[in-house]
């Protein structure tokens, strides 16, 4: 088929080519051309066999297999041969016999004037050149190149792929529907999902909040615990307990109403929670990559008080993770027996306020029924863990623990200093007023100012004296205000006298301000 | 040659076009992705965060919500006695009268019992004059102090208010407000979760109030405004909270904190000088400036953001009004790129010089004069017949759909984390201006922006030959401003 068509192929484009373009090869007659072609090695598809009548061919002339003649009904016919520079030689082998030769185009034969039009195509695309031509100097190829018909490359290329910004364009216009096709679907998965989600938690607590209340204000704890597992299991569909969305409805349920309820609907719901067989969730919770179901494995511990999962919790004391280390926490000191601050001893990361907020809150809640050891946090390497146990000692009112802060009083670094001082104040320990003396003259600015504010309500007559020192050197206006306020706390006739021996503006100012009675909080 | 010339440059142009739509597309695809990630954390987070222990807790962090008033007589006793209401255990309210001329001051004194005090006032900032002092005889108003002083515009007043605040957190918020109960908890608690880096400063997200139903200073319910450019400030609101600075949260580049609801760290903005008053950008200026300083010192820091609706606020749906609004944005961004130069495309400040600088500099501050000269590009190119329709309407389409992606996404972001705008109607109205806001609204936005860059360049809006030349460090400004002052 491929065959078929390139002799029509040629055809046309021979036709188009050489429209207009007649007379391009200098060839005035056949035997000219026979000539050139005698000069050519190659051209291409161009093809020529020898033909010799069967009444002047002689038998040797058959024989010579270099010609491999076939014999047709009225001649013999060589094989083809494609080197013109041979045609001389071949019909010197066949001397004697009257041999013709016959052109073949795409191997159809053709006669001069076809062999002419197609080697005038060839030569016009720059595929067949003169001998005489080839033979010429190299310079001379501008010239060559001249007498080419000129096209356009742009007239074969594509258009999208030939104008490079519009193929950047086409580009960028791809990459962008694709990447906002794809976030478009994975937005509507997520919001289906978390529609049908919310659909399932809204049905699965109507469910749950029927069967529950019975059974919470039908049986007692007793009940409840002696319930056998068949009952257990009929409590809800056994269809819907299978899922795991179910429970994780049911643990929210039971944790939600556990905060909420006292006294023995509390036990109630804790038994009921282990008797449904929830804790292995929280089990699996715990053991899940993902901190976020981590720390609701931890809420769970926390609130159902599973101290039977209390070792998993403390593996999660130095977590990496923020959330999960402060539930660990937090968790930890509500379910062990004596307030266990041992873990906190032995933390390596920092103590965030958030985390201090949480801790102290738990703490003030066991606090009074369990034993609490604050003392060995003050040896923690962890300074963020020292600070907060000064700090848990003023907040819990802890007067008993003045002299074991009084031991570390010196070894303490500047932050600590100030906890210590705060403490002091809080708790009116007057007899640390040397060590707030002492950090009266210290260099750090905010220990210095806190130092000041204790020593109005903590301070003896020496103290009066590094206040007046102070104030007399070219300090900070908050710095002068607190000190001018301790002054007079300690002693209102020493400030009346100060003042009045000082008569600074600013003195004068803060005098007004600290005799305001509505200023008093400021 | 000169021909030559001139179609080398139409080319390079367009090269740089297409760069530049190639960046909006990726830059934008990747805000939308850091976005919805940090939204993620964040609403895991908050699964496991018991607020209500933060209010009485001793160790949570006391709050000086700071509020500058100029002419707020008619709603202003009811907007403070809102703040008074506020959850919070440990804070005080500073209201700051800068120079009404209206009866702000006296309504104050009346509704709340007020007296002026013998207040030493340090200006550790610079401010005007400070008149008065002001503190309730009624205890129930113990929180509450009032300042008087003369006029000096929003910085100024906000200065003042730091300069006598007595809390380690400062609350700079607009008066006119509508401030959640619980939003000084859930602002407070970045501040006291960090451990490894001091979080300096906290955004919030702000709702738009217009339309809303509000009771007792809370908002009850919800509705989109009623005009066509409320609801585009709707739509713009979400892409810029719950998009935008949550995307930068994600990777600390956080730049702006808005003016009208912003916390924090006390001592550190008493440090770098508290607020710039010479610029209109003030709550920008002042976040780069602390971000600076920190940069400087080698501190690790944060600047964190909330993306909960806890402050509400009445935007202009006027559009002289809403013009002048985005004017003054566009002189403080200018004004705040400028100052803080040094910073850009500097490694020494990290993620702000390197990636919120550069940012801020193309696709907000330059955004407007690139656009216009796209346009003035697409004319060249129609006269010199150099015009590819194909190409044209391609991008243009691109730009349009990214457009429209961005909106829906910030506006599904709502939905899904907060489903605020709960009727089926709002949402149509919201899908409507997304479908018109690059064809009606986008060129007037985009004028407004221009108008911005011809007021600053012809110094309309108070620029000053001190502020040209930028600040050598973060801490100098202190030092610069104090000898302005003493030179005038």
């Amino acid at each position: 088929m491929k065959r078929k068509l390139l002799p029509v192929i040629f055809f046309f484009a021979s036709f188009s080519l050489s429209f207009g373009q007649e007379g391009l090869l200098p060839f005035q007659d056949s035997a000219a051309l026979i000539q050139e072609l005698k000069l050519q090695e190659d051209i291409p598809s161009f093809t020529y066999r020898f033909f010799i009548p069967k009444a002047n061919i002689n038998s040797k002339i058959t024989a010579d297999s270099s010609f491999l003649w076939v014999e047709t009904d009225t001649a013999f016919i060589s094989k083809s041969f494609k080197n013109g520079t041979l045609i001389d030689s071949l019909y010197g082998q066949l001397q004697g016999n009257s041999a013709n030769l016959l052109f073949f185009v795409y191997e159809e034969k053709t006669n001069v004037e076809g062999l002419q039009s197609y080697l005038e195509t060839m030569y016009a695309t720059g595929d067949f050149v003169l001998a005489e031509d080839k033979e010429q100097p190299e310079n001379d190829i501008m010239l060559l190149a001249s007498s080419n018909n000129y096209q356009p490359l742009d007239a074969y290329k594509n258009r999208l792929l030939g104008d490079f910004k519009l193929l950047a364009v086409t580009l960028i216009i791809l990459f962008f529907i694709f990447t906002a096709a794809s976030m478009i679907i994975f937005m509507l998965i997520f919001k289906t999902q978390r529609n049908q989600r919310e659909e399932n938690i809204k049905n699965y607590e109507n469910e749950i909040i029927g069967p529950l209340t019975n059974l919470l204000f039908e049986k007692d704890l007793d009940e409840i615990s002696q319930m056998s597992d068949q009952e257990i299991s009929e409590i809800f569909p056994r269809s819907l307990f299978k899922k795991r969305l179910f429970k994780q409805v049911l643990i929210e349920r039971i944790i939600g109403l556990n905060k909420k309820m006292k006294g023995e609907f509390k036990d109630k719901l804790k038994t009921l929670y282990k008797r449904l067989g929830l804790v292995d969730l929280t089990k699996a919770n715990l053991k899940d990559s993902r901190w976020d179901i981590i720390a609701s494995g931890l809420v769970q511990v926390n609130e159902m008080d599973l101290s039977e999962l209390i070792n998993e919790v403390k593996s999660f004391t130095n977590s990496k993770n923020f959330h999960v280390r402060s539930l660990a926490g937090a968790t930890l000191l509500n379910l062990s027996e004596k307030v266990d601050l041992s873990f906190l001893k032995d933390q390596d990361y920092p103590l965030s306020d958030w985390q201090q907020m949480n801790y102290l809150r738990i703490i003030k809640f066991v606090g009074s029924s369990k034993f609490l050891n604050i003392p060995i946090l003050f040896k923690s390497k962890n300074p963020s863990v020292r600070e907060f146990a000064i700090k848990m000692v003023r907040m819990l009112g802890r007067v008993d623990l003045i002299a074991e802060l009084h031991m570390i009083n010196e070894a303490s670094t500047e932050e600590e200093k100030i906890e210590l001082i705060k403490t002091y104040d809080a708790l009116g320990a007057h007899m640390e007023v040397e060590f707030i003396n002492n950090c009266m003259l210290s260099n750090n600015p905010d220990l210095k100012k806190i130092a000041v504010k204790a020593a109005g309500n903590l301070g003896n007559s020496y103290s009066e004296v590094i206040l007046m020192d102070i104030l007399l050197q070219n300090i900070d206006f908050r710095l002068r205000r607190a000190c001018l306020t301790s002054l007079n706390k300690l002693n209102a006739q020493t400030f009346e006298k100060f003042v009045a021996t000082q008569p600074l503006p600013e003195n004068k100012a803060l005098k007004a301000q600290i005799q305001d009675p509505l200023l008093s909080n400021v | 040659m000169y021909n030559f010339l001139f179609y080398f440059l139409i080319e390079l142009i367009g090269l740089f076009y297409l760069i530049l739509s190639f960046s909006v597309i990726v830059i934008y695809f990747i805000i939308m992705i850091l976005s919805a990630l940090e939204m993620r954390d964040y609403r895991r987070k908050n699964r496991f965060a018991d607020y209500e222990d933060i209010i009485t807790s001793p160790i949570a962090p006391g709050v000086s919500i700071l509020a500058p008033a100029y002419n707020e007589g008619s709603n202003i006793v009811q907007n403070v006695k809102s703040l008074l209401s506020l959850h919070y255990g440990k804070f005080e309210v500073i209201i700051i009268n800068d120079g009404s001329k209206d009866d702000t001051l006296t309504k104050l004194l009346d509704a709340f019992e007020l007296q002026k005090v013998s207040y030493a006032y340090n200006p550790e900032i610079i401010t005007q004059e400070v008149k008065g002092v002001y503190k309730s005889q009624n205890k129930s108003y113990r929180r509450l102090t009032v300042i008087d002083k003369e006029n000096g515009g929003k910085a100024d007043a906000l200065n003042a208010g730091i300069n006598i605040s007595q809390m380690e957190i400062l609350a700079c918020i607009d008066v006119d407000c509508i401030l959640a109960n619980d939003s000084l908890t859930r602002m407070v608690r970045p501040f006291m979760e960090e451990t490894n880096r001091k979080v300096i400063a906290v955004g919030g997200a702000i709702g738009i109030a217009n339309n809303c139903d509000v009771q007792d200073g809370a908002v009850t319910k919800y509705r989109v405004p009623q005009s066509t450019l409320g609801q585009f400030q709707v739509i713009e609101y979400c892409r810029a909270f719950l998009m935008g600075r949550m995307a930068w949260t994600r990777i600390n580049g956080l730049m702006l904190i808005s003016g009208a609801f912003g916390f924090f760290r006390r001592d550190l903005v008493l440090n770098v000088g508290g607020y710039f008053p010479k610029t209109v950008g003030e709550d920008m200026e002042l976040v780069v400036r602390m971000r600076r300083y920190m940069e400087e010192k080698k501190i690790p820091y944060k600047v964190s953001f909330i993306p909960d609706p806890l402050c509400w606020t009445e935007v202009p749906e006027d559009v002289e009004v809403l013009g002048r609004q985005r004017n003054r944005w566009m002189r403080g961004t200018i004004e705040t790129l400028q100052l803080h130069r040094k910073i850009g495309l500097n490694p020494k400040f990290g993620i702000l010089g390197t990636i919120s600088y550069p940012f801020w500099s193309v696709f907000e501050k330059m955004a407007p004069i690139i656009e216009i000269f796209g346009l003035i590009y697409t004319l060249i190119l129609l006269i010199i017949g150099d015009f590819s329709a194909i190409y044209f309407v391609a991008l243009l389409f691109m730009i349009y759909l990214l457009s429209l992606l961005v909106s829906s996404f910030s506006i599904l972001y709502e939905q899904i984390s907060y489903n605020n705008y709960k009727n089926k109607s709002d949402l149509k109205k919201l899908i409507w201006i997304i479908l018109i806001e690059p064809l009606y609204i986008h060129p007037k936005v985009l004028l407004w922006g221009l108008k911005g860059h011809l007021d600053f360049i012809i110094g309309k809006g108070g620029w000053g030959q001190m502020i040209r030349t930028g600040f050598k460090t973060a801490e100098e400004r202190k030092t610069i401003e104090a000898q302005a002052e003493k030179s005038l």
